[in-house]
């Protein structure tokens, strides 16, 4: 068990960040707000956390970064962080499913490029030498899993308020929401603002897990894969993106263990799946997109109704109806 | 900036914006029949090209399993590139069938068609780097093998230049979108097409075989791909497996200021944004790419639909 | 790692081979490594796959002709030498993953990651678990400070580039005006630039300002060029990496513009000639590998990978190469003087990185190298060399022009 956390205590907690990053895609998601965001949110916090433990919380060489002081640079993050999304946020929501997921990405792309010229951000070498808040990357969970619960059962308490109501009204038909009488543009941004808080947080504390941050965190690339996550997993339930972070992240790895592992493939097999593991990825993500249309994580999993689990369930075709 | 050096900036934004333009058309055709954005076409893009390599006779590198691996014929290039466009679509309607159709069958959300058609590229690009390995590649130039001189210089003393490559690129996208907008609106495949981006399922029970036709769109969406690769190829090398997903991000930015699903809105696209980057001044350069977003983002402000884009009227 | 059934005949067999040609060719072959003896394992953490894979299939490359020709020479002592490979892909969580992966496989050391960036973020990992880093390429400042476990066989930029430009100043007196290209989003290129423009202006030339920036995914130059050629330059300085600088120097060419190219170290490398093809010619490029370097264990390393590949060694072929060399004579030494078999894996990680930083002097393909106590390298020899194509326009050749003086 020990060796295992040894060499695994990094991908777990990377999960866990995966699985934060795949909910604040998903918050906006619940108002059906296709915002791709949230890699730029999660670049600015990372930057966040990464200037300011350099430089005004700077400690010598090598001594502990001092907790609270992680707390500090996690909270500024998600303050700047909703402050930029209610500023991006009130006129861009006004656009729908892809054109505000492009107007979300320019916003990831200007941040990747601003912080290539700007000097506090360090070029294209960035941070690095970041103080350590603890002595291991497991120990990094003392942050990461109560973040994860905290904001697994914020979303949980969400889907059954009335904001969350409110979201889904909104994602099921803006027009007859607003009737009722739901401020559309309300909910929108706030649902914005939600998954960029989670996601300015997360970056602050990669900031530090990862020793170093550069403007190749958080891109486009990014941000494809975090929606990812949230389509895997399921993009009806709150469990979906956390499923689908913590998933797609391990599959790599996982891969890479199965190939290593001594005589569980014939050598030819276990050379593919070391040297072909992103092919592997790339058609396991096809074929779970075709498998699990719904993902793999559906609302309907929870109640007892097994014959609605598969497929049976009301598809909502977006963007056609819009651009048709 | 004297006048000399804007004509040559715009010059050049047309270049580039041609280049974005003709990656765009593929792109556009399929989202403007299917409403999907299928992030696979940078795939089918990369794959044009390589296939025109080895439709020339070339011999891959010394990685990946096909190293020094050569067709036993080669074709002149012209032909090549036909015959790598070709080979373009049959994978781009082979992609069809396994990653989008089981979809479309189930009704399925478009974001789950996106997600399926990043797979298939991260897939590709893989396997592309798994047989040939991950140097770049590129095409004998047009001086050795045609006789053409790389660039043309207009003017005396401080000449206007354009590369001849560019110009080759520019006027087959302008062909190209001559010929979609012929086909989608004057032949009967393409008003077939048009009432399937319509509405599926009511072309359906008229009597149109959407299958087919869909088919047909894959498959001349992979055909312009693959020509688009090969001649961007042309004109920057096949610089690795990542070669046209490199231009998957501003493809979609092109298509989506233009206006989605707009044929001449991906052109007009192209080139705004190719123009847009040309004429960033000098010092600030290093903002090209953010400038080219930032202009994206106030034209979506301004015109939500993109520029020629149509608006709708909001079904309840 | 376990070996199939296949890999042990073929290691018989090779075996064998080696035997017959050993026999063949009198007593002058060493004896090779024993098979039956344990392996020593030397990880290597390099990106085999992503958008940087480029580099990391060279690295790839280089350790395996390492690995080959040693345990040829009989491994250590008697013991073969094994290459435990995993990859990093391009991003800093891979390296992290791969790092960590390699240290429960208990390897000995590691050569590893390809970018600076990634070295930033997985050596501290590395130098926490007492294990031997050797960055095969990692230029950014900083990289040996990471840690005591750090160092490097990259040389950092700031002694290589000055020279070139001085070669193009004596191939070319009258030149005054120069202009400056770097790939922004690079950190080798960053910081390699840098030491240009400083160069630039302590030569008392002048620079064309502003220095014009660029991404490492760019192919399109047509903006760039178009600002530095407005103030007619007779010297171009480009800092990048092998495709896009194969293709801005291609479209200079296409431009119109004349003049010398220098291009730094990043252009080192024959990949470029397929992107720049005939118009390559004449480019300047600052080596920290030349392998017309006529050495001993160079031309050994240059004979090997051209046959394997057909083309001559690339700079990162190299320096992998020479990583994994520094770690297999340190573990001779170790070796020798401690035996490796009394020492547990931690006290064996730690000897051996105290011997590669104990100063020692490593003969390798980048010339006579030896490590600071921090873990820079200190390499003798530096070259500039000029790009020569060939008639078919798709081969070339860089051509040596002079031999730096030892460095200060």
């Amino acid at each position: 068990m020990e060796d295992f956390i040894k060499q695994y205590g990094f991908l777990i907690i990377q999960m866990t960040f995966a699985a934060m990053l795949g909910l604040s895609m998903y918050l906006p998601l619940m108002a059906g707000q296709l915002s791709l965001a949230s890699a730029g949110f999660y670049a600015i916090g990372g930057y966040i956390a990464a200037v300011m433990s350099t430089t005004v919380f700077a400690v010598p060489r090598g001594a502990p970064f001092p907790i609270e002081h992680l707390l500090m640079e996690m909270l500024v993050a998600g303050v700047v962080s909703a402050i930029l999304a209610v500023i991006v946020g009130v006129p861009s929501l006004r656009l729908r499913g892809i054109y505000l997921a492009l107007a979300t990405i320019a916003l990831v792309e200007i941040v990747r490029v601003v912080s290539l010229n700007l000097e506090i951000t360090g070029g294209a070498i960035g941070i690095f030498g970041i103080p350590q808040p603890f002595n291991d990357k497991f120990s990094y969970g003392y942050i990461a899993f109560p973040m994860l619960l905290i904001s697994a059962f914020f979303a949980y308490r969400l889907e059954r308020s009335r904001i969350g109501r409110a979201f889904v009204s909104i994602r099921e038909d803006e027009l007859a929401a607003a009737a009722m009488g739901v401020n559309p543009t309300y909910y929108k941004v706030l649902s914005f603002v939600m998954g960029a808080v989670l996601a300015g947080m997360v970056g602050a504390v990669s900031a530090h897990f990862l020793n170093t941050w550069n403007s190749r965190q958080g891109t486009f690339d990014a941000s494809v894969l975090y929606l990812a996550f949230v389509i895997i997993g399921g993009s009806r339930t709150f469990v979906g993106p956390i499923m689908g972070g913590l998933l797609l992240t391990a599959l790599p790895e996982v891969l890479r263990a199965l190939a290593n592992t001594p005589d569980l493939f014939a050598a030819p097999v276990a050379k593919f799946l070391s040297d072909g593991r992103w092919i592997v990825y790339g058609v396991l993500i096809v074929i779970g997109t075709i498998f699990f249309p719904q993902g793999l994580i559906t609302p309907s999993l929870f109640k007892w109704r097994p014959l609605k689990r598969w497929g049976l369930g009301r598809a909502k075709p977006a963007l056609k109806e819009e651009t048709a | 900036m004297d006048f000399n050096v804007l004509i040559q900036n715009v010059f050049n934004g047309l270049a580039v914006g041609g280049v974005y333009a003709i990656f765009a058309l593929g792109y556009t055709l399929v989202f403007s029949i299917l409403g999907i954005i299928n992030f696979a076409h940078g795939a089918v893009f990369t794959l044009g090209a390589y296939f025109t390599y080895a439709f020339l006779g070339a011999r891959f590198g010394f990685n990946g399993l096909l190293a020094n691996q050569q067709l036993p014929f080669g074709v002149p290039f012209p032909l090549a590139t036909l015959f790598g466009g070709l080979a373009a679509g049959v994978i781009s309607v082979l992609i069809e069938r396994v990653a989008f159709r089981p979809l479309r069958n189930r009704g399925a959300d478009p974001l789950l068609t996106l997600v399926s058609s990043l797979g298939v590229a991260v897939a590709i690009v893989n396997v592309i780097q798994y047989l040939v390995g991950a140097e770049a590649y590129s095409y004998p130039s047009l001086t050795i093998s045609l006789g053409i001189p790389p660039s043309v210089m207009l003017g005396g003393e401080r000449p206007i230049v354009i590369r001849t490559v560019q110009i080759i690129i520019f006027s087959v996208s302008m062909v190209v979108l001559v010929l979609l907008t012929y086909f989608i609106n004057y032949t009967k495949v393409g008003k077939a097409l048009q009432a399937v981006a319509e509405d599926q399922i009511t072309s359906r029970l008229l009597g149109i075989n959407t299958d087919r036709l869909i088919v047909v769109t894959f498959f001349v969406s992979g055909f312009v791909g693959g020509i688009a690769g090969t001649l961007v190829g042309l004109s920057v090398s096949i610089t690795g497996p990542y070669f046209g997903i490199a231009f998957g991000l501003k493809g979609l930015a092109v298509i989506v200021l233009g206006g989605l699903g707009s044929v001449p809105g991906a052109v007009l696209g192209g080139l705004v944004i190719g123009l847009g980057e040309a004429l960033v001044p000098a010092q600030y350069v290093g903002y090209k790419d953010a400038i080219a977003f930032a202009v994206l983002f106030i034209v979506l402000l301004v015109r939500p639909r993109g520029i020629l884009g149509r608006t709708l009227v909001q079904k309840v | 790692m376990n070996k199939s059934i296949l890999s042990r005949i073929f290691v018989v067999l090779s075996l064998l081979f080696v035997l017959v040609l050993g026999v063949a060719a009198e007593d002058a072959k060493p004896t090779p490594a024993d098979p039956n003896l344990p392996p020593v394992k030397i990880g290597v953490a390099v990106a085999q796959t992503s958008n940087v894979a480029l580099f990391g299939q060279e690295q790839v490359i280089g350790a395996q002709i390492a690995e080959a020709y040693f345990n040829e020479r009989g491994g250590i002592n008697g013991r073969p030498v094994q290459l435990v490979f995993q990859d990093t892909a391009g991003d800093e969580a891979g390296a992290i993953n791969a790092f960590q992966t390699l240290i429960a496989d208990d390897v000995v050391g590691i050569l590893g990651p390809t970018l600076s960036q990634q070295a930033f973020s997985a050596d501290p990992i590395a130098e926490q678990a007492g294990v031997p880093v050797i960055a095969p390429s990692n230029t950014a400042k900083g990289i040996p400070q990471i840690g005591e476990f750090i160092s490097r066989v990259s040389a950092p930029v700031a002694i290589v580039a000055p020279n070139s430009v001085k070669a193009a100043l004596k191939i070319d007196p009258t030149i005054q005006r120069v202009a400056v290209f770097y790939a922004q989003n690079d950190a080798f290129s960053t910081s390699e630039s840098g030491t240009f423009q400083e160069t630039v202006k302590e030569l008392g030339l002048e620079m064309l300002e502003p220095v014009q920036t660029f991404q490492t995914t760019d192919t399109d130059f047509s903006a760039q060029i178009t600002n530095a050629l407005a103030g007619n330059p007779q010297l171009v300085i480009i800092s990048g990496l092998a495709v896009d600088g194969g293709n801005l120097v291609r479209q200079l060419r296409e431009f119109g513009y004349t003049g010398l190219i220098v291009g730094g170290n990043g252009l080192n490398t024959a990949n470029i000639f397929p992107v720049c093809q005939a118009l390559c010619d004449g480019v300047l490029v600052a080596q920290a590998y030349s392998y017309s370097a006529d050495t001993e264990i160079n031309n050994a390393f240059r004979e090997v990978y051209v046959e394997q590949q057909g083309k001559n060694p690339p700079q990162f072929s190299a320096q992998a190469f020479a990583g994994i060399q520094v770690f297999v004579e340190s573990l001779i030494q170790l070796d020798d003087e401690q035996g490796l078999d009394n020492l547990d894996l931690a006290t064996l990680r730690a000897e051996l990185n105290k011997i590669i930083l104990s100063g020692r002097k490593f003969d390798t393909p980048l010339g006579t190298i030896s490590f600071t106590e921090e873990g820079e390298i200190v390499q003798e020899s530096f070259y500039v060399a000029q790009i020569q194509m060939n008639e078919d326009g798709t081969t070339g050749s860089f051509v040596f022009l002079e031999e730096d003086a030892k460095e200060e």
